[in-house]
């Protein structure tokens, strides 16, 4: 039932109320429509569940209180996305000191109800792996996609752990050379 | 090999918060790399247990609120404090919405208030912009010499809650990246009509507090 909203939405210049949107019956509607979509969100954005949990939990605290629960479906799909934005460039911030990651794509202005997660992740992994030397895609391969601890990838490959640490490490840088120029 | 970049990913790798530290420009591309890499192998589905824990911290912080409380509130006596309002939906309602014409002096002003000290004066140093949360009202104070003064916290589009963007000193809109300047008046936006500067909430020193005029608690 909620499925169509951003559909019409989508159409509509920003700003606008439409009239007989969509709206959730209350906070807990709000956040079990959400919070799948935003910790997924932010897993693909920072890469491990301890900080997606807290980020999602900090999208939540920060959003739902000023929400107002009379918008629509989609505006608050909108806003929660918007809060999901900043909260992880203050995580980078925070953390690293530089944007590694950001919703802008997903955030863009002309899409006020963008796609909830990336289901572009695997086929850009696919896409810089299948660009890298075998035995770079297979360290990799082996590490983030097998579960493989470095022993254990360093068997399956027959070089010794300190070779597969080297591996990974040049590996790893090509494979950020090549995502960099696929951005650009 | 270990290099703060892979101590990260390897913390990665193995599903733990990763360390800190501060990255180039070829640790940063790395790390992204990984990130991706990661999410390739997971979709991230959120735990069972993680989305009940958030839940019902989410449920005590919701009871928190005092409705009734907040509704005692507002005399409004501009267009754009009626735009505050009217964002801010539920918690706060307009009992009075005067003029609509372009207005000066925007001031959120209870017609029943109370000075509620919100920080100590020593904590809000020249030049600082701090932000406070009344439940009734939500805002920014900020101090120019012997000058205190509060701007509100709810951003005159659209209602959503501004978040302070202290080096750059400003209030972003995270819905339409609408900006403000920490006086209030509008830095940037991309929307087709300007929205209103936004209200001042009346801000005094007094005792060594700083203190702002909002709604009495019930």
């Amino acid at each position: 039932m909620v499925g169509s909203v951003g559909e019409r939405q989508r159409a509509e210049p920003r700003g606008l109320h439409l009239v007989g949107e969509e709206v959730y019956a209350d906070w807990e509607a709000v956040y079990r429509d959400n919070i799948g979509r935003i910790h997924r969100l932010m897993y693909a954005k920072v890469g491990n569940r301890p900080d997606a949990e807290d980020l999602t939990t900090e999208v939540f605290l920060t959003a739902l209180r000023p929400l107002r629960i009379s918008a629509s479906v989609g505006e608050v799909r909108s806003y929660l996305l918007a809060t999901a934005r900043t909260v992880l460039a203050d995580y980078w911030r925070r953390t690293l000191g530089r944007e590694i990651t950001t919703l802008d794509e997903e955030l863009g202005m002309s899409t006020p109800e963008p796609a909830p997660t990336d289901p572009t992740a695997p086929a850009r992994a696919a896409a810089i792996l299948a660009e890298l030397p075998e035995r770079y895609r297979r360290i990799l391969e082996l590490r983030f996609l097998g579960a493989c601890s470095i022993k254990e990838a360093a068997a399956e490959m027959g070089v010794s752990i300190g070779n597969a640490k080297v591996l990974q490490h040049r590996a790893l840088r090509q494979a950020a050379t090549v995502a960099e120029g696929m951005l650009s | 090999m270990k290099t703060p970049v892979w101590r990260y990913v390897e913390d990665l790798l193995a599903g733990r918060r990763p360390r800190r530290f501060r990255p180039d420009e070829d640790d940063a591309a790395q790390v992204r790399a990984a990130i991706l890499l990661r999410a390739a192998e997971d979709p991230g589905e959120p735990s069972a247990e993680f989305v009940a824990s958030l839940h019902d911290r989410l449920a005590a912080e919701m009871d928190g609120e005092k409705p009734a409380n907040r509704r005692r509130f507002v005399k409004v006596t501009t267009a754009a404090a009626a735009a505050v309002a009217v964002g801010a939906g539920v918690d706060h309602v307009i009992t009075d919405a005067v003029t609509a014409a372009a207005p000066k002096d925007q001031n959120l002003v209870p017609d029943d208030g109370e000075w509620r000290p919100v920080v100590a004066s020593a904590d809000l140093p020249d030049g600082s912009v701090r932000p406070f949360d009344l439940g009734a009202v939500a805002g920014f104070l900020r101090r120019d010499g012997a000058e205190v003064s509060a701007v509100s916290a709810v951003c005159t589009h659209l209602g959503c809650r501004l978040r302070l963007d202290a080096p750059e000193r400003k209030l972003n809109c995270p819905c339409h990246r609408t900006s403000f300047n920490v006086d209030g008046s509008l830095a940037t936006h991309e929307l087709p009509v300007a929205p209103p500067p936004l209200p001042h909430v009346l801000a005094r020193e007094s005792n060594g507090h700083v203190e702002v005029f909002v709604p009495p608690s019930a």
